[in-house]
Parts: structure tokens; C-alpha cells; sequence
């Protein structure tokens, strides 16, 4: 089996969004997500050589700029403000839930292997296959950790799995839905960004399984 | 009649005066590349080499609690090491292949530890007690992350010999780049713990609430000392070699060269790597004890996928 480039690329950050999951330092969780954003940039721009549609160069850059540069700038700014160093505590250990996302990067595998519909030319498994267990890494981030950030964090990785999926199964959507997305994610982060000040003002912490209590 | 060939007989000079002579230069690569990034010109590179003729001639002090496993534990460390270096396969060129079964590598790395807990045990001195308890407890953490990257590099090569892994012929090997690289990783991190480098144990200093491997070798001294200290050296330079090779095999490159270039950029990959040692230890802090297993998770994350990679190989 010889890997394309982009595919390789695709398990790269698959990989990447992994990593993510082995330690609550917030610092470290925000760089892996930039680098794990970065190999989906360079997904698309192979994608764009390899299908000639100039597009897709554009929504690289995107990416890159806003998603890979931008947003991690901005989440750092937050966790200088609000003077958050790590994560809480876990539901799952890091190590653990680490070793978990590994074997949800299996799962992914066999059931793409399943999946009817993606072994046609050019066979697209393992860009699928990078593409879940993304979402599955998004989703154990947003289940297992406390802080606020890393809930934000999961939610960007889910929202980078689901583009990855459409970009290597149907080789990228119209230049406007990708622009409208973006924007989208930047102005969601930017409104979490902001309701994170406000949680840390009036509760003192961003521990989000105490902000089921109700208070007056 | 044995046919006596002049170039086999200079590759294995070469290739025993590279192990013999390689691991304290490593030693001071590290040390002077740690001494420039904190702004010192730092002791030359050949001041092990001066360390341990120093040791050799000074007067031993034994406790009179030890036995003779204290004293033979040198010896036995360093004639295992020896053994592993002839065996495993930390550089390209090896000028005879004796078969070096992965788990065998695996064990006679495990008997030296084995040995070196024994006789920080045997000494009786707290530190002994606590350096080896927490020798074990890493070693615990550590080993399922190399044997699931070596294993994955044999069940794709259909062999578990590591010498015929790891020569550059094999035609298995030849297009997994991503599970070379990936297994190096791992195999890079799992032996910074492994041989007590910076965010497992900090080599430099001798503080009893951080120290792994300098608390397990305090009771030696002069002779002894200079063995073990030499063991430790030699086990430097096959784990890193290990790691290097695993690193240039995914280089596809290296597949089509001759055998100097190959055999000249293994020793300048070590050095490499060697290097980077001293980087990170320059820019990382050593992680508090209870925070260990979680740096250990990166190694063994790394060697699951390097077992994916083979499952997924070997199903199609």
C-alpha cells in the first residue's frame, strides 16, 4: 500500500488531532491543534494540484490563515487573560484517553473499510478514515475535559474533521460555502472567546461541569 | 580453509573501533552542545574519554555491606552491551549478520537493567532503593511502547530478525515510509526516558528528589565507576542508533546509495540525534515524577499507530 501525499498528509493530522488529547497543558493542546490545522491546509492544496481547481487554493490560505494562525492566536490572548494555565482535570486521564483516540483511529479504519461508497476511483479510504477518527478525537475532547478552552478546542477538531471529510471525499465545496464557514468558525471562537471572559468574571473558574448549578 | 578477505576483516576493525570508541563522544556532543546553548565554551568534546582514564586510576571505596553482585555488575553490563552492539541494529553497516531476534534485543536490554537495579539494591543505601524503584517503574512504562514499534517493523517485514528489518534490502520496507518515521519517534522518546535523559531524570544534577539512574550507580566508585558509567555510554549510543536508523530508513533516499554513505550517515545521524538530546534538555524542564506518565503516553500513542500501520498493511 503506498500512501498518496495527501492521504499521508490526511493520517499526519489525523495524528496531530490525537496528540492533542495527551496532555491538559492549554498552551501545548492549542500549538498540536495549530500543526494538526496546518497538514489540513496542505491537504487541500494538494487536493487543489491534483484536481486543478484554483479554488481550492484560496480555501487553503484560508484555513492556514484564519484557522491554523488566527485562532490560536486569539485563544492564547484568552489564556493569558484569564490566567488559565491547564486543564482542571479530566474525566478520562490524558494518557488514557490519549491511547483511546489511537484505538478510535482504528475504528475509523475498519469502518471505512465498510463503507460501500468509498472504494470507487480514486479510492478515498484513508482520507475518510483520517476524517473520523478526527471527528471521534473532537468529540472524546468534548467529552472528557472540564475547561471551557479545551471544550472550544474539541469543537474547532470536530469542525475540522467534518471539513476534511468533505474535502477528500467530494474534493472540496464551492468557494463561497468554504468562505461562509470560515467565517462562521471565527466568529464562533470569538463569541466562546468572550462568554469565556464573562464565565471567569462572575464564577471565578471555567470548570464547565460546575456550570450545571444554578445560582442567583 | 576459511577464505580470508582483507575488506571484511578492515569492515569489522572499523566497526568494533566505532563501538568501542563512539559512545563517550556522544557523551560530549551532548555535553558541549548543552554548555553553548547556556552560554559557556563548555569542557572539549574528548573530556569523557579524560573522565574515565581518570577513574581508572583512582582508589576504589566499597561499602563492606556488599556482595559480589555489586562488583561483577559492571563487568557483566558492559560484556552485554558489547554482546547487544554486535547484535542489534543501531548502525547500517554490520559486517556479519548473527540474527538478532527483536525480542532478544529486547531482553538483553532488560538483563542490564536487570542487573543495574540489582546492585543499587545491593549496596543498601536508601538512594540505591529509591533510583531503583523508580528505574522499574519507568522501565514498566516504557518497554510495551518498543516492543509494539519493533514488533510492528517485524510483522511487516514477515521476520522478527531486526537485522534483516533493518538492512536496506528489503523490499517490504521499501514504500512504509510513514511507519519508518512514526516508529522512530516513538523509539526517540521511549529511550530519552530509557536512559534517564532530561524530561524523565536530569542527568546533571545530584538532588535525591529527582534523581533515577545517579541515585542507582552512587555507591560506585573509581574502576567500577568508569564501567558502568561506560555501560551507560554504549547503551546512549544503540538506543539512539536504533532510533536514527529507523529515522533514515524513511528517507527513501538512503534505499539506492552505496554502502560508505550509508555507513558514514548512521554515525552522523546518532551524532544528530545526540544533539537534539542536548536541545531539548536545553529548552524542556524535567516533568514532576506524578506527570512522567503522561510524557511515557506520547511514546506508546506512537507505537499504536506504528501497529495499525502493520494491521493495515497486513490485511491487504
Amino acid at each position: 500500500m503506498i500512501l498518496d501525499t495527501f492521504e499521508a498528509l490526511a493520517m499526519v493530522s489525523a495524528i496531530f488531532a490525537i496528540l492533542i488529547l495527551g496532555t491538559t497543558h492549554l498552551r501545548t493542546n492549542l500549538s498540536f491543534y495549530s500543526l494538526h490545522t496546518m497538514a489540513i491546509a496542505a491537504v487541500t492544496a494538494w487536493i487543489a494540484t491534483i484536481t486543478h481547481e484554483d479554488h481550492l487554493y484560496l480555501v487553503a490560505a484560508g484555513v492556514f490563515l484564519i484557522k491554523s494562525w488566527g485562532i490560536p492566536w486569539y485563544l492564547n490572548g484568552v489564556i493569558r487573560k484569564i490566567n488559565v494555565g491547564t486543564d482542571g482535570g479530566a474525566f478520562i486521564a490524558a494518557p488514557l484517553s490519549m491511547h483511546l483516540g489511537a484505538l478510535m483511529l482504528g475504528l475509523s479504519f475498519m469502518i471505512s473499510q465498510q463503507i460501500p461508497g468509498l472504494i470507487g476511483e480514486p479510492d478515498s479510504r484513508l482520507g475518510s478514515t483520517a476524517a473520523m477518527s478526527i471527528l471521534f478525537t473532537g468529540v472524546l475532547l468534548m467529552l472528557t475535559r472540564r475547561a471551557a478552552i479545551s471544550q472550544i478546542v474539541g469543537f474547532l477538531v470536530i469542525e475540522n474533521g467534518i471539513y476534511l471529510f468533505a474535502v477528500t471525499q467530494t474534493h472540496g465545496m464551492p468557494l463561497m460555502i468554504e468562505m461562509g464557514l470560515l467565517l462562521e468558525v471565527l466568529v464562533a471562537v470569538m463569541v466562546a472567546g468572550l462568554l469565556l471572559f464573562n464565565i471567569k468574571k462572575s464564577f471565578e473558574h471555567i470548570d464547565v461541569s460546575q456550570l450545571t448549578e444554578l445560582k442567583d | 580453509m576459511i577464505a580470508i578477505n582483507t575488506e571484511a576483516i578492515l569492515e569489522t576493525i572499523a566497526f568494533i573501533a566505532t563501538f568501542l570508541l563512539l559512545p563517550p563522544l556522544l557523551v560530549g556532543i551532548i555535553r558541549k552542545t548543552k554548555a553553548r546553548f547556556q552560554n559557556r565554551i563548555g569542557a572539549p568534546l574528548l573530556q569523557p574519554y579524560f573522565d574515565l582514564l581518570k577513574l581508572l586510576s583512582k582508589g576504589e571505596t566499597i561499602s563492606k555491606h556488599t556482595s559480589w553482585i555489586f562488583r561483577s555488575t559492571a563487568a557483566i553490563n558492559v560484556s552485554l552491551l558489547i554482546i547487544l552492539a554486535f547484535l542489534a541494529p543501531w548502525t547500517s553497516l554490520r559486517p556479519f549478520n548473527l540474527g538478532a531476534d527483536l525480542f532478544l534485543v529486547i531482553y538483553l536490554l532488560a538483563l542490564t537493567r536487570f542487573f543495574t537495579v540489582l546492585s543499587a539494591l545491593d549496596a543498601g543505601s536508601a538512594f540505591g532503593g529509591f533510583g531503583a524503584s523508580r528505574e522499574v517503574t519507568l522501565a514498566l512504562l516504557v518497554e510495551p511502547a518498543v516492543i509494539l514499534c519493533l514488533a510492528a517493523i517485524g510483522s511487516v517485514s514477515q521476520t522478527s530478525d531486526l537485522g534483516i528489518a533493518f538492512s536496506f534490502d528489503n523490499v517490504a520496507l521499501m514504500n512504509q515510509p510513514g511507519l519508518w518515521f512514526i516508529a522512530g519517534c516513538g523509539l526517540f522518546l521511549a529511550s530519552l526516558v530509557e536512559l534517564s535523559r532530561m524530561p524523565a531524570d536530569d542527568p546533571t544534577t545530584h538532588l535525591e528528589l529527582t534523581m533515577v539512574h545517579e541515585a542507582m550507580i552512587l555507591e560506585n566508585s573509581a574502576a567500577n565507576l568508569a564501567l558502568v558509567e561506560y555501560a551507560h555510554f554504549l547503551k546512549i549510543l544503540i538506543l539512539l542508533g536504533i532510533s536514527s536508523q529507523c529515522l533514515l530508513h524513511a528517507i527513501p533516499f538512503f534505499w539506492h546509495t552505496s554502502q560508505l554513505v550509508l555507513a558514514l550517515s548512521s554515525i552522523f545521524s546518532i551524532m544528530i540525534l545526540a544533539a537534539s538530546i542536548a536541545v531539548i534538555e536545553s529548552v524542556a524542564v524535567k516533568l514532576r515524577w506524578t506527570k512522567l506518565p503522561e510524557f511515557i503516553a506520547y511514546s506508546v500513542a506512537m507505537s499504536i499507530f506504528c501497529v495499525f500501520i502493520a494491521l493495515s498493511k497486513n490485511l491487504n
